[in-house]
């Protein structure tokens, strides 16, 4: 301040304001992490609640054994085919 | 440790003083000024990546302590308007019994009158009578025109001069 300026500080004051403000990158180098911290366990409980969702609807209804034969015959089996896995089975 | 820290701390040590006396002169207590400069200096690491030197060091530093200080007093009017303080209660607040303020009784009235001012003119008023910058300067740091920040000034002196004939 050019001017006569009535204010002081505690003594030591700038000193210790230095150190202080000097501390300040790596305090913020460690704060960025946080977004990609928390953006890495969004997606892993999205992964984890899809997984479980789907797992879910499909332990829920197990097929019947018309859906199997169905499905078989839309792949393209032949009847030969299947009564020849029944006689083995 | 990485050039952009270095650098940093560069700034720490030429600027910090004299960035503290601005922000002191603007808002009175120290206490404000120490948690404001705080503030400043966060914002200065987060913004100096982007920082390409079309303005110099000074403007772009000074440029970021007055908007922190001026929205630090913008909140502090707002909050005060929403408990019902009179703004020149606030000033008297201002001015209460400050173990670091070292001035005669003249220069109490003067703080007094400096902090019953619109922010803008306190601003300006401080810069120019504490800080002595140019109107070209305080132009460059606040990007108000020179003739405009001429009539708040103007308008600063003739409230202050008022405040201490009363």
């Amino acid at each position: 301040m050019k001017r006569n300026f009535p204010y002081s500080t505690p003594s030591g004051y700038f000193d210790n304001l230095q150190s202080r403000l000097s501390r300040i990158p790596a305090r913020r180098t460690r704060i960025n992490f946080i977004p990609y911290l928390a953006l890495a366990v969004s997606f892993s409980l999205l992964v984890l609640i899809g997984n479980y969702v789907l797992t879910k609807s499909t332990a829920s209804q197990p097929a019947s054994d018309e859906d199997i034969i169905e499905y078989l015959i839309d792949s393209g089996t032949t009847l030969a085919q299947l009564e020849d896995a029944e006689y083995n089975y | 440790m990485p050039e952009q820290e270095r650098y940093f701390n560069t700034l720490v040590q030429q600027y910090s003083e004299p960035l503290y006396w601005h922000v002191r002169a603007m808002v009175g207590n120290h206490e404000d000024a120490d948690d404001l400069l705080q503030d400043i200096f966060i914002k200065v690491w987060s913004s100096l990546s982007r920082f390409r030197g079309e303005a110099d060091v000074f403007t772009w530093l000074w440029r970021i302590a007055t908007n922190e200080t001026l929205s630090h007093l913008r909140k502090a009017r707002v909050r005060a308007a929403l408990s019902f303080v009179r703004i020149d209660e606030t000033a008297e607040r201002i001015s209460d019994p400050d173990p670091y303020f070292d001035g005669n009784e003249a220069m109490r009235a003067l703080r007094k009158a400096i902090a019953a001012l619109p922010n803008k003119q306190r601003l300006v008023f401080t810069m120019r009578y504490y800080e002595e910058l140019s109107y070209e300067q305080i132009s460059e740091i606040t990007g108000t025109s020179v003739g405009a920040l001429k009539a708040s000034y103007h308008i600063a002196y003739e409230k202050i001069k008022q405040h201490l004939t009363e």
